[in-house]
């Protein structure tokens, strides 16, 4: 064969039309975009929480205590005379990073686990799976609970807790889709061209069983938020007078005859990005399809 | 067939020098041998055809000289597989992967699977260019675009980022050559390239991969069952039987004078255009089953011509008195000087 001059490439190569096509085929499902938009807007909130938020969420004013909505309280005021909105918009701080930070690192680890082990397969699959069964056979509250009780409450201890919880999940969704792409062809083809374990693994194997896992992490951190939600609603979550949608709702549960809205508005918020998150995983199925995405 | 040395390097003017491969699958608590102490030798740029009917072990030779054999059902034992000065029977796990996809490269029979289907086709062919020669992602996608348009992928610059689903049968298997030629290998084995296509089809892949072979030098190996596409295609063919190589032979010599029974009967078999027959000749009974090869011949059963002595006892693959390049694994063929009959006209 003679070298031939570049005969040039095509414009886009690459990342660049794989993100193109991606946002094209988001795009395209209407619902998820909706999606998207919600999860986007608590975000950016959260984050702008310290030049938005009307008051300081700490601040107590015993001369507003559990106010109604107001001009100057638009969500009200709870027990203390705190600011809902601005404890809602510090709250969801800590919340979703709570969320992503266990949820991310469980996805990690987990796929990782579920990858290696559906591909190596016999008696390191049998190991690797039966430990994460026995870790399965917790409920995740339970599981959650008995790790925070050992090493305290805080918002690192409540990331690992969670984050061992979705730990076996994860491992399984990866592994047994792993199991059934092993077996094609096409990593045969692979082998036939002298890669390795690892560059098939990763190259070959993952982005086939990607879809799987980013929709189970979209709704994995629905999961996360509620566990935060729960444990910081039985007093195991982050200390007070840090504000978390979980701790305000278990706040307001004390009140929730005479002023419903303290509760209310944490739930709501907990709702609307639980919701956001699972429209977000339907549209990422059609994204990683090449399938839906080239269409 | 002639010995050579044992423990040099392989003569020059081969390309591979398999030598005694026996590969044995674990079959209820038993090993049983599929592929029964093969030996060839192929030539630079030879075509070598490797037929045989389904289950005789012709895939399976092939998977063995890659080393693929997978490794907790069966065990691949070889006195010597020479390539370029290196014995790939005892060669590590990991010499074997510098020398897949780089020096000997290997093309499958399923175009419509073999394929990742998450995967752009110009990323798949420029992997194996990444991998073994370390060339940058500009690079590589280069020197892939170039390949593509080799074989004969029609646009292929427009069509560089599409997703194999976007491709018919042919085209994948073109983009299947494609990645198998990235590196330029000395040796492609071919495993049944074309069964899975339409006809016309197949003719332009013999096609391309015949024109290839010219351009490159690579020697090949063809795996087929189908002896239309040998006769098109190969230099030499080894018919294989149950595991063993019964006969091996120039392919002009081997079309004028089938010497093993088997062989025989398999080009009997062949439906012809030239010949008025209402009915297709087929070899009585079937291949015994791996857990029960007979002792003598493993083709005695269904021989037409068949000895005592062929049961007891198994010929060794004998030159031919008249033609020593030509050698058959039948008592009864090599004992005469000439075979009794020839089916097939020149």
């Amino acid at each position: 064969m003679s070298a031939v001059a570049d005969p040039g490439l095509p414009a886009k190569t690459g990342r660049a039309l794989l993100i193109a096509q991606a946002l094209k085929a988001f795009r395209a499902n209407k619902l998820s975009s909706v999606g998207v938009v919600i999860f986007l807007t608590v975000v950016v909130l959260a984050l702008l929480a310290p030049i938005i938020a009307p008051h300081d969420p700490l601040e107590q004013n015993i001369l507003h205590r559990m106010e109604d909505p107001s001009a100057e309280f638009w969500l009200g005021t709870d027990s203390y005379g705190r600011d809902i909105l601005s404890r809602l918009l510090y709250g969801a701080r800590i919340s979703l990073f709570i969320g992503v930070a266990a949820i991310g690192s469980a996805m990690l680890i987990g796929s990782t686990i579920g990858l290696y082990a559906g591909y190596r397969g016999g008696k390191v699959d049998a190991v690797i799976m039966q430990a994460m069964d026995v870790l399965l056979a917790f409920p995740a509250l339970i599981l959650g609970l008995v790790i925070v009780a050992m090493l305290g409450p805080s918002i690192q201890n409540l990331i690992i807790a969670i984050s061992l919880t979705a730990i076996p999940p994860f491992a399984r969704i990866a592994r047994a889709p792993t199991i059934v792409v092993k077996e094609r062809d096409f990593v045969e083809a692979c082998r036939a061209l002298g890669f390795n374990d690892t560059r098939i693994m990763l190259l070959h194997v993952l982005p086939n069983i990607l879809s799987e896992i980013l929709v189970m992490g979209s709704l994995w951190l629905a999961t996360a938020i509620r566990v935060e939600a729960s444990l910081s609603f039985i007093g195991l979550g982050v200390k007070p007078p840090t504000a978390t949608w979980g701790g305000m709702i278990r706040e307001g549960f004390e009140k929730i005859l005479d002023t419903p809205w303290l509760s209310v508005f944490p739930g709501l918020a907990i709702l609307l990005v639980v919701f956001s998150l699972n429209l977000i995983g339907d549209g990422l199925r059609d994204v990683i399809d090449p399938k839906t995405r080239t269409d | 067939m002639a010995r050579r040395p044992a423990n040099g390097q392989a003569p020059a003017q081969f390309a591979l020098d398999v030598r005694g491969l026996t590969t044995s699958f674990y079959v209820g608590g038993k090993w049983f041998p599929a592929v029964r102490d093969v030996s060839f030798a192929l030539k630079r740029h030879e075509t070598l055809a490797l037929v045989g009917e389904s289950g005789c072990g012709k895939s399976m030779t092939a998977m063995s000289i890659m080393g693929l054999v997978p490794k907790d059902a069966g065990r691949v034992k070889a006195e010597a597989i020479l390539f370029e000065g290196q014995d790939l029977a005892r060669a590590s796990e990991a010499k074997m992967r510098e020398v897949r996809g780089d020096g000997i490269s290997m093309v499958f029979q399923e175009p419509m699977t073999s394929l990742n289907p998450v995967l752009t086709i110009g990323f798949q062919v420029s992997e194996a260019l990444r991998h073994h020669r370390g060339l940058s992602r500009r690079d590589a996608a280069a020197r892939a675009l170039h390949i593509l348009d080799q074989v004969k992928i029609p646009s292929a610059k427009s069509r560089f980022n599409d997703y194999p689903h976007q491709f018919s049968g042919g085209m994948r298997q073109r983009v299947m050559i494609a990645m198998a030629l990235a590196c330029q290998p000395k040796i492609l084995l071919a495993d049944e390239p074309t069964t899975a296509l339409d006809v016309t089809i197949q003719a332009q892949i013999l096609e391309l991969l015949r024109e290839l072979k010219r351009e490159t030098g690579m020697a090949m190996i063809f795996i087929t069952h189908n002896l239309g596409v040998v006769a098109e295609l190969a230099d030499r063919v080894a018919v294989m039987y149950a595991g063993q190589i019964v006969e091996i032979a120039e392919v002009a010599e081997l079309f004028a004078r089938p010497t093993h029974p088997y062989t025989e009967a398999l080009l009997r078999s062949i439906p012809r255009s030239d010949r008025d027959t209402a009915e297709l000749y087929t070899i009585p009974g079937q291949v015994p089953p791996i857990t029960r090869m007979p002792p003598g011949c493993k083709f005695a059963d269904r021989c037409a011509y068949r000895l005592d002595r062929c049961q007891a006892e198994e010929q060794q693959l004998a030159p031919l008195a008249k033609a020593p390049a030509h050698a058959v694994r039948c008592w009864r063929r090599t004992e005469e000087t000439q075979p009794e009959m020839v089916v097939v006209d020149a």
